[in-house]
């Protein structure tokens, strides 16, 4: 029997090959998405790695963690997250510690260079940061030059260097601490790992704490041992002194191990919503395979059901031609994973090239570890046996005496059990979907579930609900689609209408995994559409300045806003800043938020601020605006008292208004005195300037003044209020690409399964093929037919997909109304191309199956059993 | 050559007005010591308005001298005229012309689209020649056929002597110069061959088309005209307006004719 399987899998070459893709596309894809987590997880390792290389920490104490000072490293509490400065200076006694080699203190802040075509050296949203460079840090390797010495020299990184296509040696301008500033090029310095984007440039060490560390204040230090001195003797040696001198500073002493773990996990947590992306898409990957795979077999076992009945006739039993079906799917499933592993790798190489070209560097290989190689191969051929069972099934109870019939007439199983389930998961999925919503507006859990959960659950029932389904509606929606078809092309539309039609499980599965990726690409689509009609809503309603200056750093230097506000033709320029803080208030333990700091007599001349209760002016007064979202989450009120805490000092302040604004999302809002006095003499970060023209001065001639003052700032622009909405749209659409990207491969697989079942349906009609061009079909007419079929199914999966789509997108953005969603808009003529070019990826997919049919001889086709 | 005359001997005799005729007919299959001389010179012609029956034992060619004949495949030499044009040196492409206008199919079985209704099967080729059906001719086919009530049924749903009938009404329904029927009741009982026989015959003497069938069957063969014998890929005889017994003899002569070359 073992021989009658191979011997098949040779004989049916072609089919066996279809089948073997299926399963080499399904792996692929769980593959790849299983070694990009990998990769992701690698690559931010790496960067902690090589950006906490200490032996050991001191900081202090976390605020926000219920006093644990030797308790086990909590992840939640971050890295470097709700913790008071320690004093710069501890680093020269730690220095003094016995076994101690070095102490550098952790100094940094933002940077802007200018490289050598004149544009400032950015990578999309990540940072541009200049470190302290202490003469022989053990962390920075350096390259090439000297330690810079003095304000105007810097060190880049090496590949800050290739970008900025400067050398040593060379001048430059760089925005710091405000000020723009010429320096020199005086050193290359290069970490072990990738800095993932991030544009990093070195600084004399008494100079970056001048300008980062003003108030004498540093997150932690990093303590380096001599050689042969382990971590927990650092760490004993600096609590028996430094920490014994200084009781009351709250300091503590992690071991470097400890310290690199927390911010591993922390780093974790924060991009842990790309790897929940990636296992959710992995697993549609999986069910988008396994549909192919399904398929396949299932067609492939019905075009052999005569073999099949003639082994039964020869006196095999139905067990044996069971055991000669899975032997079968065994084989191809394993060949299949192994292949799709390989391609997984490729895709994975793929990804990482979309990814360098949007300034995101991945670490080294793509590691592919064993596990993830059992899973692809176990996965692989499981699905594939567990696809093949319920054909295998059918093929051994065919019965004998088919193999004496001249038509195998398959009996196609009523739809009524799917159209009940299916049914079923679609109204548990809007119910679900619609908890999510109600959950999100009133902001109370349900079952202990969020809105997240909810809609999770509601999206994946949908979706499979609808996969349910598709059989079911199959029929009258290709009856729909196929009309204009059956008009224009006569008898050719007909013909591929009869043949999508005739088997609507074959074609809703066929479809499916076309749907499931337009499903999610329509999502998007609507989302990014909705994200920029909001922010278009937000910019109008809330900005009635003139002009906003913003940077591309997210931080506007304190000279420019001097310098605006020193220009004749500005009549207001108000800068609106922010503050790590920590906030208390009734109810609310110390929690680390960022508030926002506005002059008060902006709101109503360039702001214009929604309020719920209360006065707006209440601000002048020095009492704090709470937004309504906060204000919800912890029951606070108009006149409650709420404690903002800084290192510098803490303030306590009267809850006067509440807001509903989307511009200033912040929790609370205060007043820029209030703000000042928070920081001390540390820099507020102006996020935005709002400019408003005296009188009488045309906006272009005031854009033009801004221009001109603005142009040594290099990442400092001054936009109207539709470039401002331009220019978030821009962002938003750029955060979109990647996912865009792993979207376009969903798409890619399901057309390459169109193809599989096209071609599987040709092998399975050529005797059809054969007759109908006896009787005078043109092999044009022929590859006409097939190329409609193919755009049906497609156009079906792409309609079905983009529907359920948009309702999930509808969806998403009813959570998500407070957090800048304000506005449901769907671009109708984004999704009509979308099923204008699923047309066409229909036509693509046929081609290949349409040359094979039209190339078939006619004779041998009519003779084909 | 009378009509109890065994086919022992080929007779000329060409129609006046042949609607097909093949000169010098070769087909040979593969090359070298494998070589399979399917056809080895075929002279015939089939006459306009006429039932033309092949027989001959299995493997002596029909098939392929049909196939050669209808345009389905290029013989290896020689030269095939339907209906006036020369088709052995036609293109591909002229050749699918010609088949959905000037010649009809009908095959052993599998002749129907499986996805058409009987009506949309019947106008196929007509529709795929963007040629308006001719409704009197149409209702005249259907009619002969006793298809009326059958129409709009899927071919799943109808006996095998009627999918046989369709076949012949798609066959017929676009007038075409000559109707070509690989075995068409093989798969039939004797009563719905006879159906389907009784129908071909009279489509060549109520409508003037000219049919040639292979069959395997004498009793079939006897509703024809004509009947000529194959064997070993050349034309080794012919009877006109036959009866069954006339040839069964026939047959029976050429079996014995066979066996003594054999020995
Ligand atoms: N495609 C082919 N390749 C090779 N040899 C072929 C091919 N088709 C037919 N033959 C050979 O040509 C000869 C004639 O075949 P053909 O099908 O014409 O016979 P037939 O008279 O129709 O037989 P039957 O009554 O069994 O249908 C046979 O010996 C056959 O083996
Ligand atoms: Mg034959």
């Amino acid at each position: 029997m073992l021989r009658v399987s191979l011997r098949e899998i040779r004989a049916h070459g072609v089919r066996f090959a279809l089948s073997v893709l299926a399963v080499v596309l399904g792996v692929a894809f769980v593959a790849g998405t299983f070694i990009l987590r990998a990769m992701l997880s690698d690559t931010f390792d790496s960067i902690v790695e090589s950006s906490l290389q200490g032996d050991a920490y001191l900081r202090s104490i976390s605020t926000t963690e219920e006093g644990l000072p030797d308790g086990p490293p909590d992840p939640s509490a971050g890295f470097g997250g709700a913790r008071d400065g320690i004093d710069i200076t501890l680093a020269d006694e730690l220095a003094d510690v016995e076994g101690v080699a070095q102490a550098l203190p952790d100094v940094q802040g933002p940077i802007v260079i200018v490289g050598a075509d004149g544009t400032a050296v950015i990578n999309g949203q990540a940072p541009s940061l200049a470190l302290a460079l202490h003469p022989d840090d053990p962390a920075v390797d350096l390259v090439a030059g000297e330690v810079p010495v003095g304000p105007n020299e810097i060190g880049l990184e090496s590949s800050a260097l290739e970008t900025s296509g400067l050398a040593l040696g060379d001048t430059t301008t760089v925005v710091l601490g405000g000020e723009v500033r010429e320096v020199t090029v005086v050193a290359e310095g290069g970490y072990d790992s990738p800095t993932s984007g991030a544009t990093l440039a070195f600084l004399d060490a008494d100079v970056a704490a001048d300008l980062f560390a003003p108030d004498g204040l540093v997150n932690s230090i990093a303590v380096y041992g001599e050689d042969g001195v382990s971590q927990t003797d650092l760490v004993d040696a600096m609590t028996e002194t430094v920490l014994a001198d200084h009781p009351d500073d709250n300091l503590e002493a992690r071991t470097g191990d400890d310290v690199r773990a927390e911010a591993s996990a922390a780093i974790n947590e924060i991009i842990g919503f790309i790897g929940t992306f990636l296992l959710v898409f992995a697993s549609i990957a999986l069910f988008v395979g396994a549909f192919i795979i399904t398929n396949t077999f299932a067609m492939s076992v019905r075009q052999r059901q005569r073999e099949y009945a003639l082994l039964r006739a020869l006196g095999a039993s139905p067990v044996q031609v069971f055991a000669v079906v899975l032997t079968q799917a065994f084989a191809v499933g394993l060949v299949g994973s192994a292949i799709g592993l390989i391609s997984g790798v490729a895709l994975v190489d793929l990804i990482r090239w979309i990814l360098s070209r949007f300034g995101m560097n991945l670490t080294g290989d793509a590691p592919v570890t064993a596990f993830t190689a059992a899973l692809c191969l176990g996965i692989g051929t499981l699905v594939s046996l567990v696809a093949a069972a319920v054909p295998a099934r059918r093929a051994a109870l065919t019965a004998p005496v088919e193999a004496m019939r001249d038509d195998v007439t398959v009996t196609e199983k009523s739809l009524r059990w799917r159209a009940l389930a299916g049914a079923a998961l679609l109204l548990i999925g809007v119910a679900a979907t619609y908890v999510s919503v109600a959950v999100a507006t009133d902001e109370t859990p349900w079952w202990g579930l969020g809105p997240g959960p909810w809609l999770g659950i509601g999206a994946g029932a949908v979706l499979v609900g609808m996969l349910a389904l598709s059989p079911v509606i199959a029929r009258s929606t290709l009856g729909v689609l196929a009309a204009p078809f059956v008009a224009a092309i006569k008898p050719l539309g007909r013909l591929a209408r009869g043949n999508v039609m005739r088997n609507p499980r074959r074609t809703a599965s066929t479809a499916g995994a076309l749907m499931i990726g337009m499903a999610l690409v329509a999502a998007c689509t609507v989302l990014a559409a909705s994200a920029r009609e909001s922010t278009t809503a937000i910019v109008e309603s809330e900005y009635r300045a003139d002009f906003v200056v913003m940077s591309a750093t997210n931080a506007v230097p304190a000279e420019a806003v001097t310098a605006i506000a020193d220009l004749e033709d500005v009549a207001r320029a108000d800068a609106v800043a922010t503050a790590p803080v920590q906030l208390s208030g009734p109810g609310l333990e110390p929690t680390s938020t960022t508030v926002i700091g506005v002059p008060p007599e902006a709101f109503g001349t360039t702001l214009e601020i929604e309020t719920l209760s209360g006065d707006l002016a209440t601000l002048a007064d020095g009492e704090a605006a709470v937004h309504t979202s906060a204000a919800l989450e912890y029951g606070w009120e108009l006149g409650d008292r709420i404690t903002l805490r800084t290192d510098v000092t803490e303030l306590t302040l009267t809850v006067g208004v509440i807001t509903n604004s989307q511009a200033l999302n912040a929790d609370v809002t205060i007043g820029q005195d209030q703000l000042t006095e928070l920081l001390g003499p540390a820099p507020a970060n102006v996020v935005m300037v709002a400019v408003d023209g005296v009188e009488g001065v045309s906006p272009d001639e005031l854009g033009e003044q801004l221009d001109t003052i603005l142009e040594p700032y290099v990442t400092v622009t001054a936009l109207t209020e539709e470039e401002l909405v331009n220019q978030i749209a821009d962002r938003v659409n750029q955060a979109l690409v990647i996912i865009y990207a792993l979207l376009a491969l969903s798409v890619v697989i399901a057309v390459l399964g169109i193809v599989n079942t096209l071609a599987l349906s040709v092998i399975e009609r050529t005797r059809e093929i054969g007759l109908i061009r006896a009787v005078g079909l043109g092999r044009l007419q022929l590859s006409t037919t097939i190329v409609i079929e193919s755009v049906l199914t497609a156009i079906f999966g792409t309609v079905v997909g983009v529907v359920v789509g948009v309702a999930l997108a509808a969806a998403v953005r009813s959570v998500f109304a407070d957090q800048g969603l304000s506005v449901l808009a769907v671009p109708w003529d984004q999704l009509a191309v979308i099923v204008a070019l699923s047309a066409v990826v229909g036509v693509i997919a046929a081609l290949w199956p349409a040359i094979r049919a039209s190339r078939l001889p006619v004779l041998q086709a009519i003779a084909q059993e | 050559m009378g009509r109890h005359a065994a086919p022992a001997s080929i007779s000329p005799e060409p129609a006046d007005d042949p609607i097909a005729s093949a000169r010098g007919l070769t087909k040979v299959y593969g090359t070298g010591a494998t070589a399979v001389h399917a056809l080895r010179g075929v002279d015939v012609d089939l006459g306009r308005g006429r039932l033309t029956a092949i027989m001959g034992p299995s493997g002596s060619g029909k098939s392929t001298l049909m196939h050669c004949m209808a345009g389905l495949d290029t013989p290896t030499s020689g030269t095939v005229e339907v209906d006036g044009r020369v088709i052995s040196s036609m293109s591909q492409r002229q050749l699918t012309t010609l088949r959905r206008t000037r010649i009809g199919f009908v095959f052993q079985a599998y002749n129907l689209v499986p996805t058409l209704t009987a009506a949309e099967n019947i106008t196929l080729p007509l529709d795929i020649a963007r040629t308006p059906v001719d409704r009197e001719r149409f209702d005249t086919v259907i009619n002969t056929l006793g298809l009326g009530d059958r129409l709009t049924h899927r071919p799943t749903e109808l006996s095998g002597g009627q999918q046989q009938r369709v076949a012949c009404a798609r066959a017929l329904v676009a007038k075409p110069s000559i109707v070509f029927a690989d075995e068409p009741t093989g798969n039939l009982d004797s009563r719905a061959a006879g159906e389907v026989l009784g129908f071909l015959r009279r489509s060549v003497d109520d409508l003037g088309q000219s049919v040639v069938m292979v069959t395997h069957d004498p009793r079939s063969a006897s509703y024809a005209h004509r009947v000529v014998f194959l064997a070993d890929g050349a034309l080794v005889g012919e009877l006109h307006d036959p009866a069954e017994a006339d040839i069964l003899e026939a047959l029976a002569a050429l079996g014995e004719a066979r066996e003594r070359d054999a020995s």
